[in-house]
This record gives C-alpha cells, sequence and structure tokens, in this order.
C-alpha cells in the first residue's frame, strides 16, 4: 500500500474551469429544453468537490461535459489549461459511472488492466495487483463481473478508474445502485483510498451524507434548469475521521443542505 | 423427476410417436406406395451394397455446404465491418442483401447455372443464403455495445481500431452465434437445392433420380440423410452459441 505514495509524482496536478457553462437540447417542434444554465466552478487541483442535486438538476451533464462526452451549448470547460477530450485522449482521465460498464467477458484483472491496453501501454501487472489488493478485491482477480456483487463490481470500476494515475477523477453516483449498507462502507473506502491519492475529483451524487462525508466542498444545484444555489465549504476532516459523521456538527451540515435541497426540488 | 428431465422426456417422446405413426403409416399402406415402413428406409440406408451411392452422395453435399457456409460465413462478417466502419454504405448494402435473399433459392439456381456451371451452383446457392444471414446478424450484433459502454471507451482515449476489437466484435459474438445457428438448417438445403439443376452428384442429385426413376426406398433414405445432417449442424452450431452467450454476453 505504501507504494503507491512512495510512487514519484508522474502525474501534473489539474483544475477544471468551468465558466458559463449551458447545456439545452432541442426537441420537436422548436422547443428547448434547458438543462444547464450558466455553470461557473473552479475546482483547484487536488481538491474533491461534491455536486448534489436532485434527479434531473443537470449535475451528471456537468461531469458529462468535463469528461468530454458531451460538449456545452454555451461556455467552456477547461481542464489543466486544455479541452476535455485532449485530457482524454492523453489517457489522462479516469471516470467511474454509476453502472459500472465492466466488460463481461474479462476477468477483474483484465478489466482493470483494460485502461493500460488501450493506451498502448505495456501492463504494469505490479500496479494493477496494488490496485486490486487497494480496493479490496483480493482473490478474485480471475473472477468474471457476472460472479460478483454489485459492490465488488463497483471497486472495480473504482480501481479501474484510478489505474493509470489520472490527473482528473470523476464518479458519477457511482453507489447509487448500492444498498445503504453498502454504500456507507464504500463511501468510508473511497475516503481511504483517495487520502492516499489525492487526485483532483469530482462526485456526482444525490445523496447528502455521502457528499458531506467525501468532500472538501459540496455544490448544491436546483432542479432544471440546473444551475447553482449553494456552496458548502466543508471543515471537518471526516474523511481521515470517518467516525465524525456521528458528531452534532455533521448532522446540522447534513440536515441543511437537506433543507437547500428539499427547496431546490421546486425551483 | 426435474423440470428440465420432463421437457427433455417430452420432446423424447414425441419425436418417438412421430417415427411410430411414420412407421405405421407405411405399414400398413395408409397413403398408398411413395410412404414406405420406416423399417424398409432404415434397411435401405444400412444396406452394404448401398453404402457408396449414399456415401458420395453424402459427402459431396456435405463438402458442398461447408464450402458455401464458410464463403458466407466470411462474406457476412467482412460486409458487416464495412457497413459499420463505413456508415454511408450501410443502407446500400441492407438493401441489396435483402433483395439476394428475396429471391427463392429454387428460382435463382437456374439462373446461376446458367452464370457459374452447374459444379459451382450449389456452392454459391448456400454461400448466398448463409451470407444473408450472418450479415444481417452481425450487423445487428456490431451495434449491440452499451451506451455506457461505448461511453467507457471514450473516457480512456481508445483509438477506433481498439473500439473495435476490445468492445465492438466481442459484444458482437453472441448474435453473430445467433446467426450462424440460424444460418445452419440452410446449408444443407441450400446444397440440396443448388444440386437440383444438373450437379454430377449429391444428396439433390439422388432425389431428383429416385423421384424419376420411382426408387421410393432410396428418395426416403437421402431425406433421412439430409435432415440427421442438418440436426447435426444446427446442434453443432447451438453449442457454439451456448457456449459463446456464457462467456461474452
Amino acid at each position: 500500500m505504501t507504494a503507491i505514495t512512495d510512487e514519484p509524482r508522474t502525474s501534473t496536478e489539474r483544475s477544471i474551469v468551468l465558466s458559463g457553462v449551458s447545456k439545452s437540447y432541442r426537441l420537436q417542434r422548436g422547443a428547448q429544453l434547458t438543462a444547464l444554465q450558466d455553470i461557473s466552478l473552479d475546482i483547484a487541483p487536488g481538491e474533491f468537490v461534491a455536486l448534489l442535486g436532485p434527479s434531473g438538476c443537470g449535475k451528471s451533464t456537468i461531469l458529462r461535459i468535463i469528461a468530454g462526452l458531451e460538449d456545452p451549448s454555451a461556455g467552456t470547460a477547461v481542464i489543466g489549461g486544455a479541452s476535455p477530450h485532449a485530457l482524454s485522449q492523453a489517457h489522462r482521465l479516469g471516470v467511474a459511472f454509476q453502472e459500472h460498464s465492466l466488460l463481461p467477458w474479462l476477468t477483474v484483472r483484465d478489466n482493470i488492466a483494460l485502461p493500460y491496453r488501450v493506451a498502448h501501454r505495456p501492463v504494469d501487472a505490479a500496479h494493477v495487483q496494488e490496485l486490486i489488493d487497494l480496493v479490496g478485491l483480493s482473490g478474485f482477480e480471475n473472477a468474471r463481473p457476472k460472479q460478483l456483487s454489485g459492490g465488488m463490481r463497483q471497486r472495480a470500476s473504482i480501481a479501474r478508474a484510478l489505474v493509470l494515475s489520472p490527473d482528473v477523477l470523476l464518479l458519477d453516483e457511482p453507489f447509487g445502485a448500492l444498498d445503504a449498507v453498502t454504500r456507507r462502507r464504500m463511501n468510508a473506502e473511497l475516503g481511504r483510498i483517495w487520502a492516499e491519492l489525492k487526485i483532483t475529483t469530482l462526485l456526482v451524487t444525490h445523496d447528502v451524507d455521502e457528499a458531506v462525508l467525501l468532500a472538501d466542498r459540496v455544490v448544491v444545484m436546483t432542479g432544471r434548469p440546473g444551475s447553482i444555489r449553494h456552496i458548502e465549504p466543508i471543515d471537518l476532516p471526516l474523511r481521515v475521521n470517518p467516525e465524525l459523521t456521528r458528531a452534532p456538527e455533521f448532522h446540522e451540515i447534513v440536515d441543511r443542505l437537506t433543507s437547500m435541497l428539499d427547496t431546490a426540488k421546486e425551483g | 423427476m426435474t423440470l428440465r428431465a420432463r421437457s427433455v422426456l417430452y420432446g423424447v417422446a414425441g419425436v418417438a410417436l412421430l417415427l411410430l405413426a411414420a412407421q405405421l403409416i407405411g405399414q400398413f399402406g395408409l397413403v398408398g406406395k411413395t410412404w414406405p415402413p420406416l423399417t424398409e428406409v432404415v434397411a435401405f440406408l444400412l444396406d452394404p451394397k448401398n453404402a457408396t451411392l449414399l456415401g458420395n452422395a453424402l459427402a459431396a453435399t456435405v463438402s458442398e455446404a461447408a464450402a458455401g457456409g464458410a464463403i458466407g460465413i466470411a462474406a457476412g462478417i467482412v460486409l458487416a465491418l464495412l457497413a459499420h466502419l463505413v456508415p454511408v454504405l450501410a443502407p446500400g448494402l441492407d438493401r441489396f442483401a435483402a433483395l439476394i435473399d428475396s429471391v427463392p433459392q429454387i428460382a435463382l439456381a437456374p439462373f446461376l447455372v446458367i452464370i457459374i456451371g452447374r459444379e459451382g451452383t450449389p456452392v454459391v446457392v448456400v454461400a448466398l443464403a448463409v451470407t444473408f444471414i450472418v450479415f444481417i446478424s452481425t450487423n445487428s450484433g456490431l451495434t449491440a455495445a452499451t451506451r455506457q459502454h461505448q461511453d467507457l471507451f471514450t473516457v480512456l482515449g481508445s483509438p477506433r481500431w481498439d473500439r473495435l476489437a476490445r468492445l465492438e466484435l466481442p459484444a458482437a459474438l453472441p448474435k453473430l452465434f445467433d446467426g450462424l445457428a440460424l444460418a445452419a438448417p440452410a446449408m444443407i438445403l441450400g446444397a440440396t437445392i443448388g444440386e437440383w439443376f444438373g450437379a454430377k452428384r449429391g444428396l439433390g442429385v439422388l432425389f431428383v433420380s429416385a423421384m424419376e426413376n420411382y426408387r421410393i426406398p432410396l428418395l426416403w433414405a437421402a431425406a433421412v440423410l439430409s435432415v440427421l445432417c442438418s440436426l447435426i449442424i444446427y446442434g453443432a452450431a447451438l453449442l457454439a452459441q451456448r457456449a459463446v452467450a456464457r462467456r461474452f454476453a
């Protein structure tokens, strides 16, 4: 496990800058659906930001724009001075989706090693094994995704997102399909993993506890059209001390943000 | 008895009943001389005097089916890849394939005999039928990769070739093998129809010759051999399809 933090820092830390990003879709008969309205957000290098919002508020769209999967209708998304496409073309982007998207015909080990092959780099088997151990999948290297539980598949998906030591990590509701107990456990694990790696990270979630537990800052979004309602800095060291979730300060923040979400739904 | 054992038993019982009915119809001459008892057909098949005749015919038909099948599978996959990688060609290829397939083989065969000659026609008839089936199923399979998987390869910065080789082709295999299972019965049938119009050897030739010379047991023997061959090829295709579906779906 110490091997990861001792590794020379080959990645260049990157910031994410969204300026006036809007996204609209044209519907039938000339109508327009505005998913995102004028989103401006700066994410510093090495910062963990959570995007919190009700379903359909466009938070996944923001993540997809940063990932280069969609283009904004207006405004720009700049990552470390380059376009999102440049980042994925350089294989410096790690994404874990809500659907684990593991390839069903590959083993866990081959799934996690896939980014090496797609980038035409020799597979660093030791590093792949390190990540398998880090996410707690030791012993399941040769299993197929079909044989794993939902939580285990998501762990493999996160390991795959981390395998090339990306500059930016995007997590789109990675634990959304899991039950509450597994989700809490995975939150604690992600916090532990992230503490070792400190990658610029954006987490999209509708789970307030998860956002407050993991993030340095929580961005609360309104409903359609999606815009930023409030940004809450989190000062409690929750990632390293998850037992602080029992503290009254934690509950106060969660309650406040939850009530913001409630009114945001009507927005 | 388990559910599965019961359904197998029903299947076997059904086939046994059919064979029994066929035997009885022949034994009591219920539809005349053209339907002999099954025992007579079996005796004809097992008679060593007929071994060369039946054996040569079987070998000829099976080799045509195999050759036509191999060409058809290769052509179907190549055309599907072409339609997938060069989208502007896709509608044209689709329509052309449908056009060729919509002409009944029995009408197409004499036309082919004129162009290609008697010897080549069976292979071409099989190849055309198999090409169409494999083209349609492979084409459908190449778009089977989910949007989530395509997004994954985009964020991994995948070149086009890697996307094709590591995602789209493996994801296409289940549908491709579905197509092979569909094409299997068409192979023996196509070869037989192709032989109808004057090939030198084959089960189709036996059919024609038996009909013209009123050799009823030979006619039935050739029919039984065709059906058995088709079933074996289909069974093999089905096993392959199940194995592929287990791994790739």
